[in-house]
């Protein structure tokens, strides 16, 4: 699409924010000079360390606090101005929500929110409980979910307004392996319907999993940024994974490597599969494409 | 590419989006209103019931005029204390666990100014405060109404040898006085609107303190002052005239933080059978919605740029 050529889901543009101390002279640099650019349908994963400035630049981005210097922009709107959240739809790191609404009214409060008629929201809360696996539990108060019920209500009131981009703060912290993988899948299903994604995770794996591109921020900065494929490839090394290999082709391969002046062989032996996915398998929460990887 | 195309493009991802919207401030309001109920405030209500069925019980060697005057005066103290403590606990509750908590972040990431959440919080207090005292009324009524006509009846049955006509006539008549008036609804009235202003001062203190313990002191500690407001101005001020703009400045500054609420007090003259004049009442009716509008805005000022 044009307008996705034109106009990125994020821009920041060199962003600094300072927390001053209080009663001190010193000032906490949280965010330092940090610049990126999500485009329209992409996944972006954004990781480092705890304190590292992942959290502020959320914050910057959502309007929730504003920059000592710098941009940031929302589908070409400046994040200092509400319009801003019409497009975007987020999901705080361990969100509480109004715990003595239901599922179905939390949905409802928010769809209010983002402005929708009421025919709309009724569509739209039934249709995401459904999405998010809640509809059992739509007409249950939201003190008595779970830890992973709650993050996928949460999942679920951010995209009630029907965002272009959608921001996820530790999606999965606390949540159990077969409530994270459900998490993994409505990221997946997001990005297959364009839907721009910035996710910040420690679960590098599930980082990997699902986004096209990745930042590492450390100290403030923006340490490193690619494609996540490019970042993670080792150019000096290949992988030949074989299936039914019989002994005589393991010899001759052998053989091969052997006769040659550069190549040597760093590793063989056996795959070994996830404690991620061996967990699943053993629960009976797999889904179809983790059968097939294992 | 043309900068008209671009521009067109631009125009596609933007959201029509109004600067105010009654619809979202309600659903804040009503969302509000809701979480308070299903905290289960209104099981104050059993206290309510307890204080002024208990107040006829507790007076019976008074003459009937003590007995209604007591029961208008506990009612009316109890229903001042209930609006009261529903308005600044409830605004302290609220906001700050809204911060604490980061619901408040699930809020002012959809297209919600801030603006539009203070005053849908504080709609939705009063709210609540307005149901409270309707349904304190209804009680307060209907057992003042029973307690005047079986006074009335207590009344008739002791005149030995029967009363006359004109003897009723004049018991019910001087019973009835002090029974059920429209100006005790002027009366409700003026307390709806104390509670109201206490709402807007514990507001503006939520919006810049760090918990709900500090804007309860503090907002109780300019509710107290409020009280004694008046008295402070007529001390320093006897004639009533402030001489040179700064002292006119200072008792600006002092009426706006710490509102007159004695001013609201009617009901102790309502009580003993003064009728409130339409001025009186349009007078507070007025500044209870300048004490709103100044406390909105300030908090409003404190807020937008409130690092959350």
């Amino acid at each position: 699409m044009m307008a996705e050529e034109i106009i990125p889901a994020v821009q920041i543009n060199n962003l600094t924010k300072i927390f001053p101390v209080p009663f001190r002279k010193e000032k906490v640099i949280a965010v330092n000079d940090l610049s990126l650019c999500v485009e329209a349908g992409e996944v972006y994963g954004l990781i480092g360390p705890n304190g590292s400035g992942k959290s502020t630049t959320m914050k910057v981005l959502l309007g929730l606090i504003s920059a000592t210097s710098g941009s940031s922009a929302v589908f070409g709107l400046s994040s200092s101005e509400t319009a801003s959240r019409g497009s975007v739809g987020f999901l705080p790191e361990n969100p509480y929500f109004y715990k003595y609404l239901t599922g179905a009214e939390t949905l409802s409060f928010y769809g209010k929110l983002c402005g929708l008629s009421r025919r709309k929201i009724k569509e739209r809360t039934s249709e995401l409980l459904s999405l998010v696996d809640l509809e059992n539990a739509k007409d249950r108060r939201l003190g008595g979910y779970s830890k992973g019920m709650l993050q996928r209500i949460g999942l679920a009131q951010a995209l009630v307004g029907d965002p272009r981009l959608v921001v996820l703060d530790e999606p999965t912290a606390g949540v159990d392996p077969a409530g994270s993988r459900k998490i993994r899948d409505l990221i997946i299903e997001l990005k297959q319907r364009g839907i721009s994604v910035i996710l910040s995770s420690h679960l590098l794996e599930q980082v990997q999993e699902v986004c096209d591109r990745v930042g590492i921020i450390f100290e403030g900065k923006l340490v490193k940024e690619g494609k996540l494929e490019e970042l993670i490839e080792i150019e000096s090394q290949t992988e030949i994974i074989l299936e039914h290999a019989e002994p005589k082709i393991l010899d001759q391969i052998n053989e091969l490597v052997q006769a040659s002046e550069e190549t040597r062989v760093l590793r063989s032996g056996k795959p070994k599969t996830t404690l991620e996915r061996l967990f699943l398998k053993e629960t009976g929460a797999e889904s179809e494409d983790v059968r097939k990887d294992s | 590419m043309s900068a008209d195309k671009v521009k067109s493009v631009k125009e596609d991802f933007v959201v029509p989006h109004k600067l105010f919207s009654l619809s979202r401030v309600w659903a804040i309001a009503l969302n509000t209103f809701t979480q308070l109920v299903r905290m289960k405030v209104f099981y104050f209500m059993l206290i309510f019931s307890v204080l002024i069925i208990g107040a006829n019980f507790l007076f019976l060697n008074f003459t009937f005029e003590q007995e209604l005057k007591i029961l208008k005066d506990v009612s009316f103290g109890a229903m001042t204390l209930f609006a009261s403590i529903f308005s600044i606990v409830g605004t302290a509750l609220l906001i700050p666990k809204d911060i604490e908590d980061r619901t408040l972040y699930t809020i002012l990431t959809k297209p919600v100014p801030r603006f539009e959440y203070l005053v849908g919080k504080l709609i939705g207090i009063i709210l609540l405060v307005a149901v409270s005292l309707v349904l304190m009324s209804f009680l307060f009524f209907a057992v003042l109404y029973f307690r005047q006509h079986a006074i009335l009846a207590e009344e008739i049955k002791m005149i030995r040898g029967g009363a006359t006509d004109a003897q009723k006539e004049y018991l019910k008549e001087t019973i009835f006085a002090q029974g059920v008036s429209p100006e005790l609804i002027l009366g409700v009235l003026a307390v709806f609107l104390k509670a109201a202003v206490a709402a807007g001062v514990a507001l503006v203190v939520s919006t810049f303190a760090s918990s709900t313990l500090f804007t309860i002191i503090v907002s109780l500690v300019v509710y107290f002052i409020g009280h004694a407001q008046s008295l402070a101005l007529e001390y320093y001020f006897p004639d009533g005239q402030m001489y040179g703009a700064l002292q006119t400045f200072i008792a600006g500054i002092v009426a706006v933080v710490f509102p007159n609420l004695q001013m609201f007090n009617i009901f102790d003259g309502i009580i003993t059978g003064q009728s409130i004049s339409t001025t009186l009442m349009l007078r507070l009716i007025g500044l209870t919605g300048f004490y709103l509008t100044i406390y909105s805005m300030i908090s409003w000022i404190l807020f937008a740029k409130k690092e959350l």
